[in-house]
């Protein structure tokens, strides 16, 4: 185990010795981020169900330059931009969040290798935080996953009196904490997770129907933002963009999100998903559908950002939960 | 009074009046409200009325797949009330198509009230076809509607600079801002433009200025304070604070409130030749 003080101290160690940390924090009142941590004062380790974005940010920036370019006379001038590899330590990441960094791998890594995501994530150790809360939007439990699930994680720490059990998963886990534990008779323990609140087979069923008619319904109050995306951990499609003048500039890869009205818009004008209820269909087909396909898991932890960062309350979960209520007779009639 | 909304809003249904009431609904009694559109007399009954109605509903009546479903009822409050004025000057809104039924509010959120509501003076909505409830007696309309502006402003520019730096480094162009904000209805919003492109699409700070200002500067004048953007902001930044310093500016110096009367000239698409600047003569 080890005792929060000297959890505190090792963070602020870290910090010390030029490793970038980052954590669950208040930046303002009542509202909780991971954010990078200028020291251990501001990492929350209790208190908190789930902040309000996830740690993908650090592996996958929501702006991130590639290349920059500089006109000089009839020459162009081309500048590589060299992908972080400074040494990061997550700490405090909830489990939820921690199984997405492993599903985030095989995407990053499916075909060519994602250098700008790839090195940020061989420098990073993950060390998971054990929920003893959850609220009505989590739902982990319904993904295979629960409030000490290992997925991605190096190392994990679980609430217990004076202090937390640690948990070392992998070689990185290992040496991040070696030394740093001391030995106790007592084990922590975690209280079961949310109860399961949908099956992803049955969801993957009834995503057969392709004009159910609920995403005409069901969608309307959804307003076409990219809370839901931008917040959801495992959501990662991106944008290329080219920013600058006509003496320089750079080619940069923006975070983008498939509700919103642009992301499929071609350049002859058309928009094959040009009203919101297909934007929601895709997503959804998308995490339950087409990425297990491919991938063979589903593309979502559980964690219920997208429910809780949306400004309808428009989650997956309600979404799923309504369109399984209407399984298995609906199917067919629909049509 | 929810008996009585619930009525009211299954009459119009059951006689034809409207297609449509867009009002509040609630799954689960401690989960949140969310807008819910009611299209069967019977689900009428699913309509709920409580401290948890924060949305704006009118943001709704500018939209294509809701307007394709007919003629619209919509629950406001009234800070809603003064947003439908706006969209109607602006010629966003067939007034006489929608039936506006105005909700006597005493205010949102529990158990604190949000922001805009402790500073409210639109308790009792305008305008509308029908109200339905009362004020309660214990609330009254405050007259200190700039508190947070003014106590912003007492900061150095210097500092309300760093102020709005290190909010706006946290946006990440989600546009949920824009998604709720019911006077953010262009078909085509500036931050759309790529051909070429207008403003930056990245979440950089110079992008994030860029959007954020610009936003608050297309609102200047027009923004009715309904603090939609700062609720829905997932990164918590509280842009209703631009928001109100422009209004602030509007009634200042032109003596412009929006949406507070139909009959008063948008002070943006108003000329005075009696205006103290002189190039406008």
């Amino acid at each position: 185990m080890i005792t929060q003080q000297a959890l505190r101290a090792l963070v602020d160690e870290w910090i010390g010795a030029g490793t970038k940390v980052a954590g669950p924090s208040y930046v303002k009142k009542d509202f909780c981020q991971y954010v990078p941590l200028a020291s251990s004062a501001e990492l929350l380790l209790e208190g908190f169900i789930h902040p309000r974005n996830s740690i993908k940010e650090f592996f996958f920036p929501r702006h991130e330059k590639i290349y920059e370019y500089a006109l000089k006379g009839h020459e162009v001038e081309l500048a590589d931009m060299s992908p972080a590899s400074t040494p990061q330590v997550i700490i405090a990441a909830r489990p939820c969040d921690t199984a997405a960094v492993a599903i985030l791998d095989a995407v990053f890594n499916w075909g060519d290798k994602d250098e700008f995501y790839t090195r940020r994530r061989d420098a990073a150790t993950i060390v998971a935080l054990a929920c003893v809360q959850h609220d009505s939007q989590c739902f982990c439990t319904s993904v295979g996953l629960g409030p000490d699930a290992e997925k991605g994680a190096d190392a994990m720490l679980l609430p217990m009196d004076g202090g937390f059990e640690v948990r070392c998963i992998t070689d990185k886990g290992r040496a991040l904490f070696a030394g740093r534990t001391q030995s106790s008779d007592k084990t922590a323990v975690i209280p079961e997770g949310p109860k399961v609140k949908m099956s992803p087979e049955q969801v993957r069923k009834a995503l057969e129907d392709y004009e159910n008619p609920l995403w005409k319904t069901a969608t309307l109050r959804c307003l076409s933002c990219g809370a839901c995306s931008f917040t959801c951990p495992t959501c990662h499609c991106f944008d290329i963009v080219d920013e600058g003048n006509a003496h320089g500039g750079c080619r940069a890869k923006n975070w983008d999100s498939c509700q919103l009205c642009m992301f499929t818009k071609h350049a002859s004008g058309h928009n094959p998903r040009n009203v919101q209820g297909q934007r929601q269909r895709q997503r959804t087909q998308h995490k339950f559908r087409i990425y297990p396909d491919k991938f063979g898991e589903v593309l979502c932890t559980g964690c219920g950002n997208c429910a809780r960062n949306c400004p309808v309350s428009l989650g997956v979960l309600g979404t799923l939960i309504e369109l399984c209520a209407e399984m298995p007779e609906s199917v067919g009639e629909s049509k | 009074m929810i008996e009585e909304l619930r009525q009211t809003c299954r009459k119009l249904l059951e006689d034809g009046t409207v297609n449509v009431v867009i009002a509040y609904g609630q799954s689960d009694p401690e989960g949140p409200v969310y807008p819910i559109f009611v299209t069967k007399p019977d689900d009428a009954e699913k309509i709920v009325w409580n401290k948890q109605c924060f949305a704006n509903l009118t943001t709704y009546l500018t939209r294509k797949e809701v307007k394709a479903l007919g003629r619209i009822a919509v629950l406001v409050k009234g800070c809603d009330a003064r947003s439908l004025v706006v969209l109607e000057q602006e010629s966003q809104v067939d007034r006489a198509m929608v039936h506006v039924i105005g909700l006597a509010c005493g205010g949102v959120g529990e158990p604190n009230p949000a922001g805009k509501c402790t500073v409210c003076e639109v308790h009792m909505p305008r305008g509308t076809d029908q109200i339905i409830g009362s004020v309660p007696e214990t609330v009254s309309d405050s007259q200190d509607r700039y508190a947070a502006v003014e106590e912003f402003m007492k900061k150095s520019p210097e500092e309300r600079l760093a102020f709005w730096k290190k909010e706006f480094e946290r946006c990440v162009r989600c546009y949920a801002c824009r998604g709720a904000c019911p006077l953010c209805y262009c078909n085509q919003c500036i931050v759309d433009k790529n051909r070429p492109v207008a403003i930056d699409t990245s979440a950089s700070l110079k992008g994030n200025f860029a959007w954020n200002i610009t936003r608050a500067f297309h609102l200047a004048g027009r923004c009715v304070g309904c603090g939609e953007c700062t609720r829905v902001c997932p990164a918590g930044i509280d842009l209703r604070l631009l928001n109100e310093s422009l209004a602030r500016s509007a009634e200042r110096n032109f003596n412009y409130r929006a949406g507070m009367d139909p009959e008063t000239p948008p002070v943006i698409g108003t000329y005075n030749a009696e205006d103290k600047e002189n190039f406008i003569r």
